[in-house]
């Protein structure tokens, strides 16, 4: 159970799934599944479930940390067009695994905080667009979404009151580029996934051009505890600003990687050393990426950031998704970018000039650096090609494409001069 | 409207707009790839980029929306740095082809690398590999230079409907291709080349001809539908190179057939130089000698005249003047595909301009294959479409559109009185009757359902009502066009300028036919009927050809084959080898003159190419003729004076030359108010209704003289003779070879089947041994 004490509260969005059968709707709801849900839809209406959204401070988990009260509140009224909720479970980005956790551990919770997104929004169909490779996921997902048709959870009138929504879960077909919301969008329309530009933004013109919220698993798998025990409640976890719980997926030169749910503003050593059993090699990291492989990498001298999206901004990166990526002194970063240069020339859409041609070429030139084939014009070249991509495109996925090769230029300068011609020669 | 600075100077423009389109309407300079202004935003070049004040990032100014006190700036250093970087990026993989690419000094990625580009690129790493597509007869690719700016498949989609170009593949893979591995097959696919910034998509019977900076550029119309485009024709001294849309004229695109008809400019089948017939052979000679001959011929003669209304507005005028001054007598007639010669109730032109039309509540099409016949004007029609707006379409065939009417009904010719009186019905019973409409209700006992979709379109506040070729060639077409107009009346459209009634006419110039024409014409029928009844002693083509257009061929091949023929024109063709005596006139693109399209709109071309032989204008060669043939004065000296006259037919026309009217300003339609024709009642004589077939690669002599669109034709072609499926079954027969009777008599000839035919429906193509089929309105099928 969570506590409505805030200080007290060790986890939201993990709270249970540890618990054995918890993705069987009997456990989860004797574990206390669905259990406020009654009160949500009948004795709250749609302003009140925005306004405690707002006032909690909850702020977007798949990347781009945008809050989601707002969001929700963007969505246009009596348009005449349906209104569609869709839940970003594609998790692509590198580094990322925290929503599949909540998904195979403990479906309700999502589904659950669906229901009541998806009763605020006014929303009658809602998918979940998951990662192709999740298949066992997806199939845990769709047994429980059964068993909640089966116990009026989903469905028309839901629990006899006047609110209906169907959930559908939507396999993707293996594209990173798919869990940008526009090309998810797209995808699920049965198009090639290619994000759409902004305005118009998907609140106003998304699914079928109709008003759509996309949101991420971890987000949506919060807004239980946040209507239970009030925004309020919720915005006093964490720091100002930064409020709540929020998993961090750390991997790299730790001793124990995994996924940590943990309250925001919390210092990364104490992350890395208290949860995580501490580096693999010496006492501070080589290089940390923060928010996932398409945030900029921090030094050493950034340790004792807090986990929180002001703090890392002002640090030089972003929070991203929260997969923290820890590289100690034995890292090679060359090699590190070269591969992730090559997953983002491998995932562009291949639609915007700087990303479709950029990404190509700086996986060329990384491979050739790597390879002892540079010269320092081409170390130019990675420079100018990566700075003209971000901020540049349609979507961020250049942003991320940029992001690996601008940290090691910056942070790694001598490390990527011994790998020139001359030097290695 | 919304108010932002540009550079700092204030600009204000329609809410919404882009900034990019904002800068363009004040001229301010941003370089794009991707934008067109016909297609929709796809914002995937970047080129555009410009930065906006207190924006941490630059935008792309093509899908950004302006907004109130926006500072935009266009011209900052960062941006030359962003611009440079694109044009790099983009140039990457494009190979350094220019001097061999036809693109070459007409290329926007050319232009701009010298703009915004840097001396040298960096990128030394393997170039990307690409195929060629098979893209039809018309274009021909070089894939290497794309640079994935995805118009060509906007196009395909929006504007051609075809859908068939889409982008494959992913990041530096990506690639555009023709998704089934087949051709193009849309009859605006030559627009593509202009629409590729780049050498990617280039014109392929003009490939490797020649170089932009050869080229010259007339301001021309084309006249090879009634749209009447503007067009540029380019040329290389004397010679047609090719044929483009004019970026300054009216649409955003021309057709196929307007565009490759450049071919028959330049073919074997140009009259270029006077000839007269001697023991069999047509032989060249001098103007004099045909001159001489034509008046042997000629002179006080019972003569027909048929000329084509494709000419300019002074040719025909001259026509006329050599009518009045030597030839009073001589019958004139130019529709080929007009029976009835009653009347119209409102005669052939447009009321509405075509932008009207797409933009009216409802449109309406009745019996008209309008993707053949007016492609232009279809496209317009499926951009409505694909904005939600509504179309009714009531024909013999579901004319394939690429797109679809929301409201279909096929029937037979022979049902039109039928539909129209059911309109009425469903009028009266909204007690909008008439009286006159009474007594038209009073010969038609049938009704046929497809009446309600007319009615329900004419309710509507503003209704374009496009009437086509099953009713204008239709026996009983003045009753109908009665019937449709008493249709509207009652449903409150009453007359005025731009009323909704819309009779498709079949060459330019419809208004100042029915002005310069109006009171001396006869039918093509009828004038055959003359000749072959011995009352002709000659004829006189001009343009003309009725073997090969219209639905008189049979008549007038026994009538050529009796009757001594002066052939004026620019080109042979199949009339050439009756011809007794050929005076060759001046090709459309080689004169000076003035065309009205069917919207009334005036264009007059004033820089023509030279002629390469020694055809003269018409209006020179009339004056000639009549000069020839006795006339004491020659009406008109000189294209002033022929002006002058032609604005006695047509008094408006002397504020048009006088520069008075705008371009905007548009010729009325003439109207026959006092037309009042009843159904006759008759049902034709046989089972089937033949409904002839327009084909935009094979109808007129231009296109016939055009190698290219022949073979377009032969590449599009459907079978000769087609039928309803069911209309074979129900009289035990099968797709094959069947008997066709008609009053004319019996045939064996390929009967095919298509399910978009109506039933009770004989579809027949202009050509071949299914050709003379158009002459009847009837037939019977049966087994060999
Ligand atoms: C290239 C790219 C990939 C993304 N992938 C994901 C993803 O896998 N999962 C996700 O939740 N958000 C992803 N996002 C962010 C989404 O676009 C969007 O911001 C998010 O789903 C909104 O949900 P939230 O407000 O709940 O965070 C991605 C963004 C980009 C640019
Ligand atoms: S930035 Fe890259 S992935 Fe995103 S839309 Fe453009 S080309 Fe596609
Ligand atoms: S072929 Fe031409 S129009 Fe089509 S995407 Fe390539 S450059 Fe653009
Ligand atoms: S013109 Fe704006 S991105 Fe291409």
């Amino acid at each position: 159970m969570i506590p409505s004490d805030p200080s007290k509260v060790t986890a939201i969005c993990f709270d249970r799934i540890h618990l054995p059968g918890q993705a069987t709707l009997e456990v989860a709801r004797k574990n206390g599944a669905y259990s406020y849900l009654p009160t949500v839809l009948n004795e709250m209406n749609r302003e009140q479930i925005i306004e405690q959204v707002k006032i909690s401070g909850l702020r977007g988990r798949g990347g781009a940390g945008f809050p989601t009260g707002l969001k929700w509140s963007f969505v246009p009224r009596n348009t005449g067009k349906p209104t569609y909720l869709l839940c970003n479970a594609d998790e692509g980005e590198p580094g990322t695994f925290k929503d599949r956790d909540i998904m195979r551990f403990d479906p309700h919770l999502l589904i659950e905080g669906m229901i009541m997104a998806g009763f605020a929004l006014g929303v009658h169909d809602a998918y979940i667009y998951i990662r192709g490779e999740f298949l066992h996921e997806a199939n845990v997902m769709n047994a429980a979404i059964k068993e909640a048709y089966a116990a009026n959870l989903l469905g028309e009138h839901i629990l006899g009151t006047d609110f209906s929504m169907h959930l559908t879960v939507h396999r993707g077909a293996g594209a990173y580029v798919c869990g940008e919301e526009t090309a998810l969008i797209e995808s699920l329309e049965g198009r090639p996934g290619r994000p759409r530009f902004k305005p118009p933004f998907p609140a106003v013109e998304g699914f079928y051009r109709c008003p759509t919220v996309v949101n991420n698993v971890e987000t949506l798998a919060t807004i239980p505890a946040i209507l239970e025990h009030g925004g309020q409640w919720h915005k006093q976890i964490g720091v100002p600003n930064s409020a709540g719980m929020k998993i961090f997926s750390v991997s790299g030169h730790v001793n124990k990687p995994g996924n940590y749910e943990v309250p925001m503003g919390m210092p990364l050593r104490v992350l890395v050393e208290e949860y995580c059993g501490g580096l693999q090699h010496g006492d501070v990291p080589k290089a940390v990426i923060p928010g996932g492989s398409s945030t900029p990498w921090l030094g050493p001298e950034h340790y004792d950031v807090p986990l929180a999206y002001d703090e890392i901004h002002k640090a030089g990166s972003m929070l991203g998704s929260g997969a923290v990526i820890i590289m100690d002194e034995t890292a090679d970063v060359v090699a590190l970018t070269r591969r992730l240069s090559h997953f983002y020339a491998h995932e562009s859409c291949g639609q915007c000039t700087p990303c479709r041609e950029g990404t190509g070429w700086l996986e060329r030139v990384m491979l050739r650096l790597e390879a002892g084939g540079c010269n320092a014009r081409d170390i130019e070249v990675l420079q100018d090609a990566s700075e003209h991509m971000a901020g540049r495109t349609i979507c961020a996925l250049a942003d991320g494409a940029a992001a690996p090769i601008l940290s090691l230029l910056r942070m790694f300068p001598d490390e990527v001069n011994s790998y020139l011609a001359e030097n290695k020669a | 409207m919304t108010t932002l600075y540009i550079d700092d100077k204030e600009v204000t423009v329609p809410a919404n707009t882009s900034i990019l389109e904002a800068c363009r309407m004040h001229g301010v300079d941003v370089p794009y790839f991707c934008y067109h202004p016909e297609l929709k935003v796809a914002a995937n070049c970047r080129m555009c980029l410009v930065e906006v004040e207190g924006w941490p990032k630059p935008a792309a100014s093509c899908c950004t929306p302006v907004a109130e006190d926006m500072r935009v700036r266009t011209q900052t250093e960062t941006l030359k740095k962003d611009r440079k970087m694109v044009m790099e990026y983009l140039l990457i993989h494009h190979p350094l082809d220019c001097p061999v690419c036809d693109q070459g000094g007409d290329c926007k990625l050319q232009d701009y690398s010298v703009e915004h580009g840097a001396s040298q690129g960096r990128y030394v790493e393997p170039k990307r590999r690409t195929e060629d597509k098979n893209l039809g007869p018309f274009i021909t690719t070089c894939m290497t230079r794309c640079i994935h700016c995805t118009r060509c498949v906007r196009f395909a989609e929006e504007v051609a409907g075809t859908g068939d170009m889409g982008v494959l593949n992913r990041g530096d893979h990506m690639r555009i291709d023709s998704i089934v591995e087949d051709t193009l097959r849309s009859e605006l696919a030559g627009n593509l080349a202009e629409l590729c910034p780049v050498g990617a998509l280039l014109d392929k019977p003009s490939n490797d001809v020649s170089r932009p900076w050869e080229l010259e550029r007339h301001h021309s119309t084309c006249i090879q539908c009634p749209h009447g485009c503007d067009v540029i024709i380019e040329s290389r001294g004397d010679e047609v190179i090719r044929i483009k849309h004019d970026p300054e004229g009216a649409e955003a695109w021309i057709c196929d057939r307007g565009r490759y008809v450049y071919d028959a400019f330049r073919s074997d089948d140009r009259l270029l130089v006077p000839a007269v017939r001697k023991q069999g052979e047509l032989l060249a000679c001098d103007w004099n000698e045909a001159l001489t001959r034509a008046r042997e011929l000629l002179k006080d003669k019972k003569v027909g005249i048929i000329f084509s209304p494709s000419w300019s507005l002074e040719g025909l005028t001259s026509i006329r003047l050599l009518h009045d001054a030597v030839m009073n007598e001589a019958k004139v007639a130019f529709d080929l595909h007009r029976r009835d010669m009653r009347p119209f109730a409102f005669e052939e032109g447009l009321s509405m301009s075509t932008a009207e039309i797409e933009a009216a509540d409802e449109v309406v099409i009745l019996g008209s294959d309008l993707r053949q016949r007016l492609p232009i004007l279809m496209q317009r029609l499926r951009r409505r479409v694909a904005n939600g707006k509504a179309l009714t379409r009531i024909g013999a065939m579901n004319y394939r559109t690429n797109t679809s009417p929301g409201k279909d009904a096929l029937i037979r010719p022979r049902d039109w009185p039928a539909v129209i009186a059911r309109a009425m019905e469903q009028l009266k019973d909204v007690g909008k009757g008439s009286p006159a409409m009474e007594a038209w209700l009073e010969r038609v006992p049938a009704r046929h359902e497809a009446g309600k979709l007319l009615a329900d379109a004419l309710m509507a506040e503003r209704c374009a009502v496009l009437v086509g070729e099953e009713i204008r060639a239709h026996e009983d077409a003045a009753a109908l066009i009665h019937g449709i107009d008493l249709l509207m009346r009652s449903a409150g459209h009453g007359e005025a300028g731009d009323d909704g009634r819309n009779l498709i006419p079949e060459g330019m110039n419809a208004q100042v036919l029915s002005a310069v024409f109006g009171d001396i014409r006869t039918g093509v029928g009828e004038l055959l009927q003359a000749a072959e009844a011995g009352e002709l002693d000659a004829l006189m083509l001009v343009g003309s050809d009725p073997l090969g257009d219209g639905l008189f061929s049979m008549q007038a091949r026994r009538v050529l084959r009796q009757v001594p023929l002066v052939q004026v024109g620019a080109i042979g063709g199949q009339i050439a080898e009756f011809a007794d005596v050929q005076l060759p006139a001046a090709a459309y693109s080689e004169i000076e003159g003035t065309f009205v399209n069917m919207e009334g709109r005036v264009r007059i071309a004033d820089k023509p190419l030279r002629s390469i032989g020694e055809e003269r204008p018409l209006w020179k060669v009339m004056m000639r003729l009549t000069q020839e043939l006795g006339a004491d004065d020659v009406p008109a000296v000189s294209l002033d004076e022929l002006r002058q006259k032609a604005a006695v037919f047509m008094p408006e026309l002397a504020d048009v030359f006088a520069g008075k009217k705008g371009a905007e300003w548009r010729m009325p339609t003439a109207r026959n108010r006092n037309a009042r024709c009843l159904p006759s009642g008759v049902e034709p004589a046989m089972a089937l209704d033949i409904v002839s077939r327009f084909s935009m690669y094979r109808e007129g002599a231009w296109a016939r003289a055009s190698g290219l669109l022949r073979e377009a034709g032969q590449l599009f072609a459907l079978p000769d003779v087609l039928v309803h499926p069911h209309t074979l079954r129900q009289l035990g027969l099968e797709e094959g070879e069947c008997v066709i009777r008609t009053a004319s008599g019996e045939i064996t000839h390929h009967v095919g089947t298509r399910e978009d035919v109506a039933e009770g429906v004989l579809f027949v193509a202009k050509r071949g041994g299914a050709g003379d089929l158009s002459t009847e309105t009837s037939a019977s099928l049966r087994g060999v």
